[in-house]
């Protein structure tokens, strides 16, 4: 089997004071660490698993600058076989013309199944997979949090709202968006990240894609970021553990939680 | 010629000499085949450079393989031991003197003639009684007394040996003893086991004292190379072996091996780390041939003790039987392939929680009375399990963390110096790249991140800042000193965070650094290329306490009573017991009672690594708990540590433990400071 993983590095914003930056249309970036998109994490992780049982190929694929390399790098050094860089230089980008330029990519790829995360946890839009998916022709199921391939097709599993599951069965060639929580995503060492040097990364431009000048277009337009307004309502509760412990369980029974 | 000899006989219409030539030349002959045979899996291992500071090699030789200074640590086993060692190296010449009598080449027995052979017969004769006397007395402790540590040891093995140097013994007495009786000329030499003997043969025919004369001779030849051949067969090698490994012992100090010895770019390795026997260094396998399964180290392994499904022992006695599978003396290298392996050795032979249970706290290494090493080994495993992703999912995340902000919580490098915000009226200074400094203070993340440590780091400011010492931070130039990730096996990260220190290190112009917590010190010192001036804080104010610029005035609250616990990165690794002992005592009033188990003896909290992120889930109590315990036994309501792990520990034991009413947990910078001012 197949497979192709589209992967983001994205910010480490937990315990960060993020700072909205001159144009208030973003923040300022410059002291983030970046990591790999948690989602996609599991999602090549999925991928590797289905292709150390199965056989086949895994192809990570991000669009990105030479820093977003480290991701593929990392995927690699988890056990993908082939890595894709795709550059776009000083473009502006939104889930619209990633998913044209991936399409694109992908297209004369020879693959079963496609993998992407349900979300990145920069803008966490979700987008892109279900995007990508409609752009390819493909049949395709977000949150995804299980899948066991049979022949031709896959048996998944979803998560739907108020905590239900589905399990549904999906023709390949399709489009998966993955669930945190559907492995446990591999550790990889800084040595095993480095030796992944020696794997295939292929860099192609944006330009060289093919691509209409309208196909690269952003259909959504960032009119202000702007940190949520300081509201009333924050209830400090004071005293020894066991009280407060008391405290809180009385508002969670006041706010109808079923305890 | 010698005088009346059984190897002048005649056996079988044979000359006894031919008897004596052939058990000789297949005694010894068999004897260097084994040692080949266990000699190549030692030359298969990984290099390991061991010849450097001979000096010091020789004296450790001298103090540890000779005095055996080690031995004592365990009363009247080690008493029993050195009689027994010392035997030997008595004894050894009266076998060579034996076998070579035999071979009719007597070369001793000139020497034999003189004052010294007079002397020597006699003082032989004195061991003799003295080994044959430990021996029953260590058959006896083993069979009466059963200590625990020697749960899981080849025990029958130890007695089968006791009993062979036991009839080594009595052969050369009825040897002697019963040529003393057939001798008429009458001797003037005091020879007390000879004698023994010749007083139990007393009254025997001439005819049976010859043939005992005979039968002993004989017997002790044959059990003499039968006791050769078997020591490299179990855990007695060590009688072979010991020495060498004491002379190539370890000499430095809390440090943790490099990847591989002749490899300086840990990338230009395939892989790092040991997953077969072979990927222990040659020194390695020399420690598992020569453990003598004594149990001293499992006796002070804090995770044996609360259950943990590590016995450092054990580990060693698996690794050990594993050699033999390995490189059986029947079909070795070259004979045929080894024994398949039905189990893989990491993983299998030796569990992951097993490697995984180490405190990396040194107190099995302190013991060993013949210096085996267990930290690097147990590195060089975790090395493999982390490079093979088979490490606890939970250090993912913190792993990551420490990759991309340079501390484990994940908080951002520009927070890192937020503590400081807090601290009223005493200004730290952030250093920048150029600046110069006298004491470079380096927080490391716990003392930067991590509130009970951050009380830590604030009380050595205002110590330096009472003292008047001109100092400074790193903040966000400071990344987390890696000493937990190389221990946890993560060499690469680890480098990468060595590397990135070392850069801003080289930008400030500083002399001496002082540490927070001792594994940062340790790590820095011992870890860290170059040789760092650095110090922990516990000796940094020893010394102004020493020259009078410090003094702590103020008197504590009345009525507690102080133990001292030893961190083991600051006492087993670095030796320093000392410096946090004076400033305890430089405080009026403090009553300070000692833990059974202290200093060099003390007992780990918990340890600051792999415990942090992971837990062991086969324990019987917290280690934590288990040194509270010791604390309260020592009649003691506060432990004071200089650790912020111990600290964390601690803390966290007396809740759990139910102890919020009888113990206290301080560290001994907050004792300090609070002394200091008004
Ligand atoms: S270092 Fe400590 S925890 Fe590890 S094996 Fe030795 S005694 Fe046990
Ligand atoms: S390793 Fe050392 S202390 Fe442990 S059993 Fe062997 S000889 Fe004894």
């Amino acid at each position: 089997m197949n497979i192709i993983v589209c992967i983001k590095r994205v910010p480490l914003t937990q315990e960060v004071d993020l700072e909205i930056d001159e144009l208030r249309k973003g923040v300022k970036k410059d002291a983030l660490a970046y990591v790999i998109n948690d989602w996609d994490n599991y999602a090549i992780e999925e991928a590797v698993l289905l292709q150390e049982k199965f056989g086949g190929t895994v192809t990570a694929i991000t669009i990105g600058d030479e820093d977003d390399e480290e991701i593929l790098r990392r995927a690699l050094a988890m056990g993908a076989d082939k890595s894709i860089r795709i550059e776009a230089g000083e473009r502006e980008l939104d889930g619209f013309t990633i998913s044209k330029i991936l399409a694109k990519t992908i297209r004369d790829l020879d693959y079963d199944l496609i993998m992407t995360g349900v979300q990145a946890d920069d803008d966490n839009a979700a987008m892109v997979g279900i995007m990508l998916a409609e752009e390819l022709g493909l049949s395709h199921a977000a949150v995804v949090t299980g899948m066991e391939p049979e022949g031709n097709a896959a048996t998944i599993r979803v998560e739907l709202e108020g905590g239900m599951d589905e399990i549904s069965k999906i023709k390949l060639p399709s489009l998966l968006t993955i669930q945190t929580g559907i492995n446990d995503p591999r550790y990889v060492s800084i040595m095993g990240i480095r030796k992944a040097r020696k794997k295939e990364l292929v860099v192609i431009n944006v330009e060289d894609l093919g691509l209409s000048e309208d196909d690269l277009a952003q259909r959504t337009m960032i009119e202000e970021v702007f940190l949520p307004p300081e509201t009333e309502g924050a209830e400090m509760i004071e005293g020894d553990p066991s009280s407060v412990a008391g405290q809180i369980i009385q508002i969670m029974k006041e706010k109808g939680v079923s305890i | 010629m010698l005088p009346i000899h059984p190897v002048n006989d005649t056996y079988f219409g044979l000359p006894g000499y031919v008897f004596a030539w052939a058990i000789f030349i297949a005694g010894l002959s068999l004897f260097f085949y084994i040692i080949y045979k266990r000699s190549l899996l030692i030359r298969s291992g990984e290099a390991d450079p061991r010849l450097a500071s001979l000096a010091r090699r020789l004296s450790g030789l001298f103090f540890y393989g000779i005095i055996q200074k080690r031995q004592p640590r365990y009363l009247w086993a080690g008493v029993i031991h050195i009689m027994i060692f010392w035997g030997f190296v008595v004894l050894g010449l009266r076998s060579i003197d034996l076998v070579t009598q035999g071979l009719n080449i007597p070369i001793f027995y000139p020497l034999m003639q003189t004052a010294f052979g007079s002397f020597y017969d006699t003082f032989k004769d004195l061991f003799e009684l003295i080994v044959l006397g430990a021996c029953v007395w260590a058959i006896l402790r083993r069979a009466l007394i059963r200590p625990e540590r020697y749960r899981g040891s080849h025990q029958l093995e130890a007695y089968f040996v006791l009993g062979l140097i036991s009839f080594l013994m009595l052969t050369d007495m009825f040897y002697e003893g019963s040529a003393l009786l057939m001798d008429q000329s009458g001797h003037v030499k005091w020879l007390p086991a000879s004698e023994l003997a010749a007083l139990i043969l007393e009254g025997s025919e001439p005819r049976f004292l010859a043939c005992t004369h005979a039968v002993s001779y004989w017997l002790h030849i044959l059990a003499f190379f039968f006791f050769l051949n078997f020591l490299p067969l179990g855990k007695h090698f060590h009688i072979i072996t010991a020495l060498p490994n004491v002379f190539f012992k370890k000499l430095s100090r809390g440090s943790i091996k490099p990847a591989r010895w002749d490899v300086e770019d840990i990338d230009e390795l395939e892989s790092i780390g040991v997953e077969k026997i072979e990927d222990f260094t040659w020194k390695h396998i020399l420690d598992f041939y020569t453990c003598t399964e004594c149990g001293r180290c499992s006796d002070n392994c804090p995770a044996n003790t609360i259950g943990r499904p590590l016995s450092p022992k054990m580990l060693t006695i698996k690794l050990r039987d594993h050699c033999f599978d390995r490189a059986p003396l029947i079909r070795g290298k070259h004979g045929g392939a080894p024994k398949e392996d039905s189990q893989a050795m990491v993983g299998g032979i030796i569990s992951n929680d097993e490697i995984w249970s180490c405190t990396t706290c040194g107190a099995c290494e302190e013991e060993c009375p013949v210096f085996v090493e267990y930290i690097d080994k147990i590195i060089d495993m975790r090395r493999h399990l982390i490079e093979t992703s088979q490490n606890p999912k939970t250090f993912n995340k913190v792993l990551m963390h420490f990759e991309k902000t340079g501390n484990p919580f994940g908080k951002p490098a520009q927070k890192r110096a937020d503590w400081i915000k807090e601290m009223e009226g005493t200004p730290v200074r952030v250093l920048r790249e150029g600046d110069e400094v006298d004491v470079l203070f380096f927080v490391d993340s716990y003392g930067s991140y991590d509130p009970a440590a951050q009380a830590i780091a604030s009380n050595i400011a205002a110590g330096f800042h009472i003292a008047g010492i001109d100092f400074g931070i790193l903040g966000a130039l400071e990344k987390d000193s890696g000493h937990q990730i190389r221990r946890m096996g993560e060499e690469g990260l680890f480098q990468l965070l060595l590397e990135e220190n070392m850069e801003t290190l080289n930008e400030i112009r500083f002399n001496r650094i002082v540490t927070t917590d001792p594994h940062a010190f340790n790590t820095l010192k011992n870890d860290y290329p170059g040789s760092l001036q650095v110090v922990h804080y516990t000796q940094f104010f020893a010394d102004l306490i020493d020259n009078g610029s410090l003094k702590p005035l103020r008197p504590l609250e009345k009525g507690n009573i102080y133990t001292y616990h030893d961190p083991c990165y600051l006492g087993r690794h670095n030796g320093i017991y000392d410096a946090p002992r004076k400033l305890l005592r430089a405080i009026p009033d403090l009553k300070l009672v000692e833990m059974e188990r202290s200093r060099d003896r003390s007992f780990c909290c918990g340890g600051g690594d792999v415990m942090l992120w992971h837990e062991i889930d086969q324990e019987e109590m917290r280690m934590a708990e288990k040194r509270m315990q010791m604390a309260k036994e020592a009649g003691a309501n506060v432990i004071v540590t200089a650790c912020p792990f111990c600290y964390i520990h601690f803390e966290d034991a007396i809740k759990t433990g139910g102890m919020e009413d009888e113990m206290r947990v301080v560290d001994l910078m907050g004792l300090l400071v609070s002394t200091l001012r008004d």
